[in-house]
């Protein structure tokens, strides 16, 4: 069965995430990405935000693999598709249907 | 927050496509709009992802065959690149066209076209740290 998350959680990851993509969105320079406030915060949240972090990536593509490897300690992303962010997305979602974290059709 | 691009004015430059996630600035100057380019991650030198610095950047052109040169000129037969930086970041990397113009993927957004490297730079980008060139490949080619 799919994690549930607290809506303070969902929250307060909503908000950080809003202000991480207007803030990142010139940056090319991922761990400068990494480094503004809004995704450390979100790191700094720990496991309860990686199924809100694995729905942000199947509702659109963005940077957040540097964060899921960084909560997790884990990289499903083969080495033949590092830097392509579509491939490594679906790799992380097959990761997290694997690990029950979201629905195994989802 | 710092203004994006301060010394951007609208008559100074052209969009040139839509934003995408999927290729970032230095990907594009070197060519390649299905990998978006970081260190220890997609890299053209052995890299870690510790390697955020100036140098990565000016390494990794480096490593494509291009040489370090003094400025921004047109010089017939040559490409460059403008490397960006902001204080320990690298931060960007810009194209000249044949025609002069530089063109610019601005991070996860679109790609534009500019009149010169100073136009981006002033903001999130920083300066512009360094010029490299290289010839470029003769039309045919490939």
């Amino acid at each position: 069965m799919p994690i549930a998350v607290e809506t303070n959680v969902r929250e307060r990851f909503e908000q950080l995430r809003t202000d991480w993509k207007e803030q990142s969105r010139y940056l090319s320079n991922s761990a400068q990405m990494a480094m503004l406030w809004p995704y450390q915060r979100i790191i700094g949240m720990g496991t309860n935000v990686v199924p809100l972090i694995l729905a942000e990536l199947q509702r659109e593509a963005d940077h957040w693999f540097w964060a899921l490897e960084a909560i997790t300690g884990e990289n499903p992303v083969p080495a033949a598709n590092a830097g392509q962010v579509d491939a490594a997305a679906d790799a992380w979602l097959q990761w997290g249907r694997e690990k029950g974290i979201i629905p195994a059709n989802g | 927050m710092v203004e994006p691009f301060p010394r951007l004015s609208p008559d100074r430059c052209r969009r040139t496509s839509p934003p995408d996630v999927r290729y970032n600035c230095v990907a594009w100057a070197a060519g390649d709009t299905k990998h978006w380019w970081q260190p220890g991650v997609h890299w053209p030198v052995l890299s870690s992802r510790d390697d955020y610095g100036v140098g990565a950047l000016e390494q990794a052109f480096l490593s494509l065959g291009y040489e370090p040169c003094s400025d921004e000129s047109l010089e017939p037969g040559f490409e460059k690149v403008a490397i960006y930086g902001y204080g320990f970041f690298y931060t960007h990397a810009a194209r000249q066209l044949p025609n002069g113009k530089w063109t610019s993927k601005l991070g996860k957004s679109e790609d534009i076209e500019h009149d010169s490297p100073e136009d981006v730079a002033g903001g999130v980008y920083g300066e512009v740290v360094q010029f490299v060139r290289r010839r470029r490949a003769a039309a045919g080619s490939g």
